[in-house]
């Protein structure tokens, strides 16, 4: 028998997938695939090689509009359009694979509970316990404007919403006890309908009767991610997620986000060890330095000027940004100005303008590559280090991962990176457990309905 | 005409409309939410040539406790979401038609337009949408509504779906994305339509974040049988599912649908007609026959009576041998009760023999008996009149789904009635009917 490996705290790695890449320009690369967002076995191929890399999870954005902004831009910046719907593509890369987690975004504003608690516990059933849910709750008019809404809903409305649809969505899947379906042949009961709980919910924006027509999921319920940073983010995601995604370019701003995250548990009757903080990590990896910067150079040479102001349009919340020299400083002006409601990406952005006055090109180059994320670009070596320096720091519990160009990034991250990271122990080399909470370290939460004595109590 | 072939599908749902199915040793109680008892049932299915795969859904479980300790009596309440369901069926699958029930009344249609169009480019196109618009209030109350919506406006509502969803599945030409890294453009914008559009029930400006799907649309199922039910098909729908059970109406209703498709400007030739058929069959006509008769003599009478309560209310207090009480009446709206209560009358059965007789086999057309008897009542539906094929019910499944395969299929096969290898990769092909073409070209 080997020996037990010493218990140092290992990083958690998701692999975020933008169809051909996260760099705007990727499609222009020769490993990028460029049919990738309507091409299956792209997408399967890429699934099955992220679980030889043992990687926890992949993890897909999603858009309920293809956000136009400036069509000229748009027709060379591919994002969000073009591509599968998530839910449906995790199914079938759930058939595909059987360990690495297997996460969607979904929005809060413009679906129903009850559909959302389906898709996403079918999902878990599907992948025998492999299912997360981004919560996202969609701040952009062109998104309402697909369904029905002129306006979208207000900062703190959607998060209020948003809070009441997480509790209905948790609720629907506790909705059987784990034990309930006993299906005993012998004396013709199927199901023992007293460990059947219907949940009655009437809210202020929704009311559900339930019970929800599906067994509780394996992992009782997906894992739970949440994205978003500001104060309204941090106290939903304090309550209800598992893992916090950030995009954020400083290693001191993780650290402390992170810590300011932690410290909110408790008082909503949690461990701060219950929450997992992953900063996405924008990397490009090559056999050499040259050769990474080599194609980073590439692609930020590709970035067309109209999608350069695009860029930071999306950043600054999808604003208008007129023509502007590229090689001038930012203008400070034209950043709405920071009050509650306004969207962590905007503040980001005006603290990396205010502190470095970086010239218009500089600054939608620095965006171009997992728009907010820090940005590594050299060999696998420099790569780790600097993942190593950030889980050292505290700055993460693990990464998400978001290369340039796809498939290309991703198969010299698991050639060059992973091995590196598995030889200084940071990283697995096998799956701890069958499901995203084991690789996770996430206990299996209980059935709200597990112990009454202590919901009557409350 | 000799080379008309029948269409098969299959309605897979659980271990099928026999209630008993979850009690044989032999088959996975867990079946509708056990992703590899779906596998098998896929596989099997599409060694056998079938055009589809389909999945009833509801939006609740209803289950009603009537008579006082029915539920939980019967498999049910633990099944999946057909959309995903199907989405990971396309990973393991390559000709088979992957058919969805979904409700018009709880979803928005860009969303859904995005997941069908999306199962549609994740399986290079077999995808179809059974469009329903739901009839039970206990599912108007996971939505929001204490009553589901009225049956006129339901229709109305399922009309603009489909319109918003064509639209949408519209908004990109055949061409819009050339990819074209020396000219550095992936799209052009000129290719593209948002749709904009303003009805009475949805406001959605488009235009949809994909491309036009292999099939230009998902095929579209229907399966009303009401008046406004038949005209939406007529308008719409691709296949048509009948509730028949004997020859001389299901003769009628073709030719009345093929002739009622015509109003709305379509020919004859765009729509499938595919009637159920629940086929109990044995090696010989007498297994068949005992196979049957242990089935529903397994069968609990508080879950038969169960299936009969929706239709009619608790008719427990009855003699369940004695005859159909008279002052029974339909309580539930829709057009089936009627038809049941119709028939208990006119064959003079008693309560037991009304849910044995009809209410499992769900009024359609059930036929027990050798693999010939059953090929022969195909074979006479389908030559004169009364069937493009037929979507198969499994009583139990996958029981009935590996019988019909292995005893029925050849037998179809040898009569020249059923292909004996898949004209194509997607279903509208293999059903043979028209492309959608882009309104664009």
């Amino acid at each position: 028998m080997a020996p037990a490996k010493s218990a140092t705290r290992q990083m958690k790695l998701a692999l975020h997938i933008h169809a051909t890449g996260h760099h705007v320009a990727a499609w222009h690369h020769p490993r990028s695939q460029i049919d990738a967002g309507s091409n299956p076995r792209h997408y399967i191929e890429m699934a099955q090689l992220a679980e030889r890399g043992k990687f926890d999870l992949i993890f897909l954005a999603d858009s309920l509009a293809i956000r136009l902004g400036d069509v000229k831009a748009k027709g060379r910046w591919p994002q969000y359009l073009a591509y599968f719907e998530p839910l449906t593509l995790l199914s079938t890369l759930a058939a595909a694979t059987s360990r690495i987690g297997l996460v969607a975004t979904a929005s809060t504003s413009y679906t129903e509970p009850y559909n959302l608690a389906r898709s996403f516990g079918s999902l878990d059933h599907l992948s025998a316990g492999r299912a997360g849910w981004n919560i996202v709750t969609t701040g952009n008019a062109a998104s309402s404007r697909n369904f029905g809404r002129p306006e979208h809903f207000e900062h703190e409305d959607r998060y209020r919403r948003a809070q009441e649809f997480v509790e209905i969505v948790c609720g629907l899947w506790d909705s059987y006890d784990d034990d309930a379906f006993v299906m005993d042949r012998a004396s013709g009961l199927y199901a023992d309908l007293d460990k059947m709980h219907v949940l009655h919910h009437e809210g202020e924006s929704f009311s559900v009767e339930g019970p929800l027509n599906m067994r509780r999921p394996p992992q009782g319920r997906p894992v739970l991610f949440q994205a978003g940073t500001s104060e309204t983010g941090k106290e939903t995601a304090a309550r209800n997620a598992d893992v916090v995604f950030m995009q954020q370019q400083s290693l001191e701003r993780c650290r402390s986000l992170r810590e300011d995250i932690r410290g909110r548990l408790p008082k909503h009757g949690r461990d701060p060890d219950e929450i997992l903080v992953m900063p996405g990590m924008a990397v490009t990896v090559g056999r050499t330095e040259a050769e990474a910067r080599e194609q980073h150079d590439f692609l930020q040479s590709k970035i067309h000027p109209d999608v350069g102001r695009a860029i930071l349009s999306a950043e600054l919340g999808y604003i208008d940004l007129p023509e502007m020299p590229l090689d001038e400083p930012f203008p400070l002006d034209l950043i709405p100005e920071i009050d509650g409601g306004v969207r962590s990406t905007a503040q980001a952005l005006r603290r990396v303008v205010e502190a470095e006055r970086p010239t218009v090109r500089e600054l939608y180059q620095r965006y171009a590559n997992g728009r907010g994320s820090h940005q590594i670009v050299g060999d696998a070596v420099q790569v780790a280090d600097e993942l190593e320096h950030w889980f050292r720091s505290g700055a993460g519990d693990g990464f998400i991962i978001q290369p340039a160009v796809l498939p290309g990034g991703l198969e010299d991250f698991v050639e060059l990176v992973v091995p590196e990271l598995q030889r200084r122990g940071l990283y697995r080399e096998e799956y701890e457990g069958a499901t995203l909470r084991d690789h996770l370290g996430l206990a299996r939460p209980e059935s709200r309905y597990a112990r009454p004595a202590l919901q009557d109590a409350n | 005409m000799s080379d008309r072939k029948m269409r098969l599908g299959a309605s897979v749902r659980g271990l099928g409309y026999h209630p008993t199915g979850w009690l044989d040793p032999d088959v996975p109680a867990d079946g509708a939410i056990n992703f590899n008892f779906y596998l098998d049932l896929a596989k099997t299915l599409e060694s056998a040539f079938f055009d589809i795969f389909f999945l009833a859904d509801h939006s609740a479980f209803f289950s009603p406790n009537i008579p006082e300790g029915a539920l939980g009596r019967s498999d049910g309440g633990a099944e999946f979401e057909p959309i995903t369901l199907l989405a990971a069926l396309s990973a393991v699958t390559s000709n088979i038609g992957l058919v969805a029930t979904v409700s018009s009344t709880f979803h928005q249609p860009f969303q859904l337009a995005r997941q069908l169009g999306s199962v549609d480019h994740l399986s290079g196109g077999r995808m179809g949408w059974n469009v329903v618009t739901s009839s039970r209030d206990a599912e108007a109350r996971n939505f929001g509504e204490e009553k589901i919506l009225e049956k006129g406006l339901r229709y109305q509502r399922a009309k603009e779906m489909l319109d918003v969803c064509f639209g949408l599945w519209n908004s990109w030409e055949d061409d819009a994305f050339p990819r074209d890294r020396e000219r550095g453009v992936f799209f052009e914008p000129s290719k593209m339509h948002p749709i904009n559009h303003k009805g009475a029930f949805f406001r959605v400006d488009g235009p949809l974040s994909q491309p036009r799907s292999p099939q230009g649309r998902p095929v579209i199922f229907q399966a009303g049988a009401s008046e406004a039910g038949l005209d939406f098909a007529a308008s719409k729908a691709e296949v048509i599912y009948a509730l028949q059970s004997d020859f001389d109406s299901a003769r009628a209703a073709y030719a009345s649908m093929k002739e009622r498709v015509k109003k709305f400007g379509r020919s004859p030739d765009d729509i499938r007609i595919l009637p159920g058929l629940m086929p109990v069959v044995g090696e010989t006509r007498a297994d068949a026959e005992a196979w049957k008769r242990q089935s529903q003599k397994d069968l609990d009478p508080i879950v038969g009576l169960q299936r009969l309560a929706r239709h009619f209310g608790d008719l427990s207090k009855y003699d369940i041998d004695g005859p159909f009480p008279d002052e029974v009446k339909s309580i539930s709206g829709i057009s089936r009760s009627d038809l049941y209560l119709e028939q208990a009358r006119r064959e003079g059965w008693s309560i037991r023999q009304l849910y044995e007789n009809a209410v499992i086999s769900d009024q359609h057309l059930e036929v027990v008996g050798s693999p010939s008897d059953i090929a022969d009542v195909m074979e006479k539906w389908f030559t004169e009149g009364a069937a493009d094929g037929f979507n198969i019910l499994p009583a139990k499944s996958p029981r009935d789904i590996h019988a019909f395969v292995e005893l029925v299929v050849p037998e179809l096969q040898r009569r020249g009635l059923y292909r004996t290898e898949y004209e194509s990769t997607t279903l509208r092909g293999n059903l043979g009917l028209p492309d959608v073409p882009s309104p664009w070209v």
